[in-house]
């Protein structure tokens, strides 16, 4: 690779009939925090590109630069009203590659420009399928479900990408993915094979990004931007995929109208049934929704029919890979507490963890931990909420 | 009228089931002591292939890329779909493949399959990798249109059309279910919550007859099953295993205990009295809600 092939971090922007999803802006927001030391780091004047498609959508360009985007691609046209895969991606691998547009970027980086150096996907229902298709055509690598994004210059020995010899590969992005178990953080590279006998390079580095994670820059009336408008060739084959309808649905889990959430994790595992069942009363008193830890959702136990189907089901789940939520009170019963499950619950207002195990990381999110077992200790919760009940209905 | 072709890429994945999977004492996956099975999400596209069958008697060609064990996995999903072909892609140059390189070969594999395909399926995501990258890598590098999240779909043979409904989840703002329509080809990555329905008397009939016909065919598996190597699927050596994976896993660490976020108190569950205030201090944070 020459330096100055790959510039820039492209943001793919998502948004339903204009109103932004707030991923978008979470990237934007780290993408600057990252750019704003790379450019200090290397000296150079690197830029946070949004890249937005749609229909009537140009006066979104505006919070994107606000948020902290230096420069808006934006592609109206009614055929990208809403997201068709294959037009979405033949659209952003133009946009991706295009030298014209850099230019506009920053002219002093144009020249050369081939690629972006990174790219931002939002790891959800639409652009975990787009940066895949995305980095297929662009041929190179993607991280999935990021939650922590460092710019570094590593020494890499690999057998592969280096033949065996340590070298440096610079401004290299470090992606980390927690692992479905919530206790492993796995670092993914994407790196260019600098191995004399396959040089291949591999640009952008690219990634999706969980929801939630990261923070929204304050907006910021006086920051300036710049907006490009570009035309997207489309093949006429493409546009045969045609959405028909599009209904919109409310999910079957509510949880956002109860003042309590009663969850329940892998601690309900020596008697599944009972154990559930026990929840759904305790839930029952408290008038609480009931929701579940993401492994819960992968049917780890053995239960009845319908015990399976109402409980252990994804629309569910609290954490990353689910729903945030911030009740009243909230009662983590049989949950040790991964990372993913408590970044969807820790701005509850009160949180009560029932759990055996007083090392388990919980303890530290939680306001009260009741040290029991749950067969223990949830009868006596149900018996005392019903005592106090009927004091005040007495 | 030409039948209707379809395949479906499976993933063998460790079985998560309580009594079958094995965590470490630190909490993370014992892989060693874990089972492994045909992952749940590739059985509901196996299951979403077997619909085709049904309605109308589509011919089904299974595929993984994996060990030579992955087969008793193929022959589970031939149990549950009937196929009509099984194809183990395994070579040891496809070890410490990415997405994009496992996408490269199961490319390979299904261009090299009997006659063009209508329809590929694959599962949303695998369990243990949870990427659900290689689904639309494959379709991108086949050409296919790629179809997501889909719980539901009807193919017209006539006019080589696909309609189906897709669930879109728009994180903070609504979900959408959306109905496509497509011309075939198209890969369908099915969502977790796809349930197929065989309402007339001819597809139950048809259902029975095709599973009795998986039970006898499954125990002769073999006679259905191809083991390819790179060579034979012409997958081109700089495209797959490791030498085709532009990403590389360059650490893997325990996730660092955060700092404390809130001071616990610590009560005994067997302390009726603690767990009485507890539910008072509850209630009183709850009631707070109200006189605002």
């Amino acid at each position: 690779m020459t330096e100055g092939d790959y510039r820039h971090v492209y943001i793919i922007v998502e948004h339903e009939e204009g109103k932004l999803l707030q991923v978008s802006l979470e990237m934007i927001g780290e993408a600057r925090r990252m750019l704003d030391d790379f450019n200090k780091r290397y000296s150079s004047k690197e830029k946070v590109v949004a890249v937005l498609l749609g229909y009537n959508i140009k006066d979104i360009s505006r919070v994107l630069i606000q948020h902290g985007a230096d420069a808006v691609i934006c592609s109206d046209n009614p055929e990208l009203r809403y997201v068709r895969n294959t037009i979405y991606t033949k659209t952003i691998f133009q946009i991706a590659t295009d030298r014209e547009i850099a230019a506009k970027i920053e002219p002093e980086y144009a020249i050369q420009f081939k690629r972006p150096r990174y790219m931002f996907f939002a790891a959800d229902s639409i652009g975990r399928h787009l940066s895949s298709t995305v980095l297929a055509h662009l041929e190179s690598g993607l991280a999935s479900d990021i939650n922590k994004l460092v710019v570094g210059d590593l020494q890499i020995t690999h057998q592969n990408k280096t033949g065996g010899k340590p070298m440096t590969y610079e401004k290299t992005l470090e992606m980390y993915r927690p692992d479905f178990s919530g206790f492993l953080w796995t670092t993914i590279l994407c790196l260019d094979n600098k191995n004399p006998a396959m040089q291949k390079d591999y640009h952008p580095q690219s990634c999706s990004i969980i929801p939630g994670v990261f923070d929204i820059i304050k907006p910021d009336p006086s920051r300036n931007g710049i907006t490009i408008e570009y035309v997207p060739k489309f093949d006429a084959q493409d546009l045969r995929v045609r959405i028909i309808d599009r209904k919109i649905i409310k999910s079957e889990i509510d949880f956002d109208s109860h003042k309590t959430i009663v969850s329940f994790g892998r601690g309900i595992k020596d008697s599944p049934e009972q154990n559930i069942k026990m929840i759904e009363e305790l839930a029952s008193e408290l008038d609480a929704q009931v929701g579940i830890t993401l492994p819960l959702s992968k049917k780890p136990f053995s239960v009845s029919q319908a015990v399976d189907s109402t409980y252990l089901i994804p629309d569910r789940v609290i954490g990353t890979s689910g729903r945030k939520v911030s009740p009243k009170v909230y009662i983590a019963v049989g949950i040790s507490g991964a990372m993913q499950h408590i970044s969807g619950m820790r701005d509850s207002e009160f949180i009560v963890a029932i759990n055996p195990d007083e090392d388990a990381p919980i303890k530290d999110e939680c306001d009260v931990f009741i040290k029991g077992r749950m067969e223990d200790v949830v009868p006596i919760l149900i018996e005392e909420i019903r005592k106090q009940k009927q004091v005040v209905q007495a | 009228m030409d039948p209707v072709n379809v395949a479906v890429i499976v993933k063998m994945e460790p079985d998560f089931s309580e009594g079958n999977v094995s965590y470490n004492p630190d909490g993370t996956l014992n892989r060693a002591e874990t089972k492994n099975i045909l992952g749940p999400h590739s059985a509901i596209a196996v299951n979403a292939a077997f619909y085709a069958k049904i309605k109308h008697g589509a011919k089904i060609s299974i595929c993984t890329m994996g060990p030579p064990v992955a087969e008793s996995m193929l022959q589970h999903s031939q149990l549950m779909s009937d196929a009509d072909e099984l194809y183990l892609y395994s070579d040891r140059i496809f070890a410490g493949a990415d997405t994009l390189a496992t996408a490269e070969v199961l490319k390979s594999g299904i261009l090299k399959m009997q006659g063009k395909m209508d329809i590929v399926f694959s599962g949303h995501r695998a369990s243990d990798g949870e990427t659900g990258q290689t689904g639309p890598q494959t379709a991108w590098k086949l050409g296919m249109t790629f179809l997501g999240n889909v719980i539901d779909y009807e193919i017209d043979p006539e006019s080589r059309t696909i309609r189906v409904k897709r669930l879109v989840r728009l994180q903070g703002i609504y979900d959408v279910v959306e109905e496509v329509e497509a011309p075939l080809p198209v890969f369908i990555a099915i969502d977790p919550s796809y349930k197929p329905k065989f309402n007339t008397v001819s597809q139950r009939l048809a259902y029975e007859k095709y599973q009795k016909e998986a039970r006898q065919r499954s125990q002769d598996f073999k006679q259905y099953l191809k083991v390819l190597n790179a060579a034979q699927i012409e997958a081109d050596p700089k495209l797959i295993g490791i030498s085709g994976s532009p990403t590389i896993v360059y650490k893997v660490e325990r996730i660092p205990k955060g700092k404390a976020t809130r001071q616990a108190e610590i009560i005994d569950g067997s302390d009726q009295e603690q767990i009485r205030r507890i539910v008072a201090k509850m209630r009183q944070s709850l009631s707070t809600m109200v006189i605002k």
